[in-house]
């Protein structure tokens, strides 16, 4: 075999050269030739100056509130959308991987939102927080939904992009979960049942170890995930009331397309690349570490 | 016997259970599906009331509003030639990596590879910046190959994955007999691995289809919207037209719930099978 790897090699070198080429003209030329020199620039679009500015634009970043309150609120959202949606993933996967029928079309169902666009979905979700609600309100005389502004207020307007984001990545959750499951040997189960562990002491000492590989993809999805949330604030709520609900991204396409700082908003990027950089390092090798084998 | 009739009545009671709750999770789809069928003045007086007086006039509005025959082909277009441009890219250099068995091999791959970290939203002004600067803004072209050159990353990676578990025997005996190292690659691997290119390709188009943010960035020309795009102008336009927005959403959704129907088996194994492999 190794004869016709070296006889063939310039081909298969030959084969690499399409891919890389889209690939370092969408990404690393972008990140490398653009991002990351353009973050130590003073450069305006409007007014056209363009100088050079060492590091001052990350220096002024440690004190720039709006990017501390984004950044915050990014945390928060990824927080609980991350637990919320890997909960209820869990939860349905695990019912949905016992003795029951049209196991198929149940998982469907909640898979579906995952595959639909998250602009459509923020849309969808605006329909029914702005038209439906206040409707049901005002035809059952429930005047505490009525009074509900679900945009209006900090509080609200989060709490609905959270449920918008768990209700959308629920379903992709409870795949994997529902693939991980099925890979758990049933006589470990067995085993567990003879010695005496049911119920969820069974899910807590058994399958819950067994699913470290999958609860590490999980995570490494959702987190990676929530770092990137950006279609769901920017159509539903478009960052307001007064930049409560703008996450780091949404602050970054501000900067740059709104203010036309580009240099600035570079440095911001630069900043969220890091995170997600070292962000999911860390947990790939925290979760890893945790992983059993059998 | 007894036993057994007891636990398929559980299944059954369980199995309503989760259809019920199943049913209720997807009702908002279901809401905006059945409003879209009533005329505006039925649907503000009651959400919750079926279509009685059925119409498709919401639909016919919509879709002449927004040019949703020109939008819905630019975003055809662009999702089928990423998938096109994208699984064949990125089966070439799985391939190459797959048999490039020195170190540089590994290397290749953790390049390709580690992309998927990188968000979009990290290198977008660079993007924009660049595209304007060598004038290949406003080109659904461009488009193909900038997400061609994103999504390779996935392709590669998951490629790379499944080429390894294909016996190396067979290659070797194509060459015995006399075939070129490209049939060999394209004739005898390349349907092996269907399976895969349709998990890919799959996956390439929803990415595509349901992406916003790029052709937003990358698009002004009003002809050359995608559709994704063209639903975002009209809510910011005509945000009170709520029965012309929920039509033109469901719409917009039919493709991909149709997609999903046709290749459910391969969505579901790939975005597994993706996963697991990490």
């Amino acid at each position: 075999m190794s004869i016709i790897y070296k006889k063939y090699r310039k081909f298969y070198y030959l084969l690499l050269l399409p891919a890389l080429l889209l690939y370092a003209c969408s990404l690393l030329i972008p990140l490398f030739g653009g991002t990351i020199p353009y973050s130590f620039l003073k450069w305006n679009l409007m007014s056209g100056k363009k100088s050079m500015a060492g590091i001052s634009n990350y220096i002024k970043l440690l004190s720039d509130e709006g990017f501390r309150t984004a950044f915050f609120f990014n945390l928060k959202l990824g927080v609980f959308t991350i637990v919320g949606s890997n909960l209820a993933g869990f939860i349905l996967a695990y019912f949905l991987n016992k003795n029951i029928r049209a196991k198929g079309v149940i998982r469907s169902l909640f898979f579906i939102p995952n595959i639909i666009s998250s602009v459509l979905v923020a849309f969808i979700w605006t329909f029914i927080f702005s038209q439906i609600l206040p409707n049901i309100a005002e035809l059952m005389h429930w005047d505490w939904l009525g009074s509900i502004s679900w945009f209006g207020s900090p509080g609200t307007a989060t709490f609905t992009i959270i449920l918008v984001s768990v209700w959308q990545q629920i379903g992709f959750l409870m795949m994997i979960y529902t693939a991980g499951l099925q890979t758990i040997p049933m006589d470990l189960i067995e085993a567990g049942k003879i010695d005496g562990c049911t119920g969820l002491r069974l899910i807590r000492d058994i399958q819950l170890p067994l699913l470290m590989p999958t609860i590490t993809i999980n995570l490494f999805v959702s987190i990676s995930g929530a770092f990137k949330a950006f279609d769901v604030p920017n159509a539903m709520t478009a960052g307001g009331p007064y930049g409560t609900t703008m996450p780091v991204a949404m602050d970054i396409y501000k900067e740059a397309f709104v203010k036309y700082n580009m240099g600035y908003g570079s440095a911001k990027s630069v900043i969220l690349f890091l995170t997600v950089a070292v962000v999911t390092l860390i947990q790939l090798n925290v979760t890893r570490k945790r992983e059993v084998e059998y | 016997m007894r036993e057994k009739e007891e636990k398929e009545k559980g299944g059954i009671v369980a199995t309503i259970i989760m259809l019920v709750l199943g049913i209720l999770f997807v009702m908002p789809i279901l809401l905006l599906v059945m409003n879209s069928f009533k005329p505006y003045s039925d649907m503000i007086a009651n959400f919750l009331a079926p279509p009685i007086h059925f119409t498709l006039d919401n639909y016919k509005t919509a879709v002449e509003r927004m040019d949703f025959m020109q939008v819905f082909l630019n975003s055809a277009y662009v999702t089928g030639g990423t998938v096109l441009l994208g699984v064949l890219v990125s089966f070439l250099a799985a391939y190459g990596i797959a048999h490039i068995t020195t170190k540089d091999g590994q290397l290749w791959y953790l390049l390709f590879t580690l992309g998927q970290i990188i968000p979009f939203h990290t290198i977008m002004i660079a993007l924009q910046v660049m595209t304007t600067k060598f004038n290949m803004n406003n080109s659904l072209t461009v488009l193909i190959c900038l997400y061609s050159g994103f999504h390779c990353a996935f392709g590669i990676f998951t490629y790379v994955g499944f080429l390894k578990s294909v016996p190396k025997e067979l290659e070797e005996a194509a060459c015995i007999d006399g075939c070129s190292a490209f049939r060999t690659m394209m004739q005898i691997i390349f349907p092996l691995v269907k399976p895969t290119s349709i998990t890919i390709g799959v996956l390439f188009f929803l990415w595509t289809w349901n992406d916003f943010l790029m052709p937003s960035l990358m698009i002004n020309e009003t002809g050359k919207r995608t559709l994704t795009v063209m639903i975002y102008m009209f809510r910011s336009n005509a945000s009170s037209d709520w029965n012309l927005l929920i039509a033109a959403l469901t719409l917009s959704i039919i493709p991909i719930i149709v997609l999903y129907i046709l290749a459910q088996k391969y969505i579901t194994s790939g975005i597994t099978a993706g996963a697991v492999k990490m």
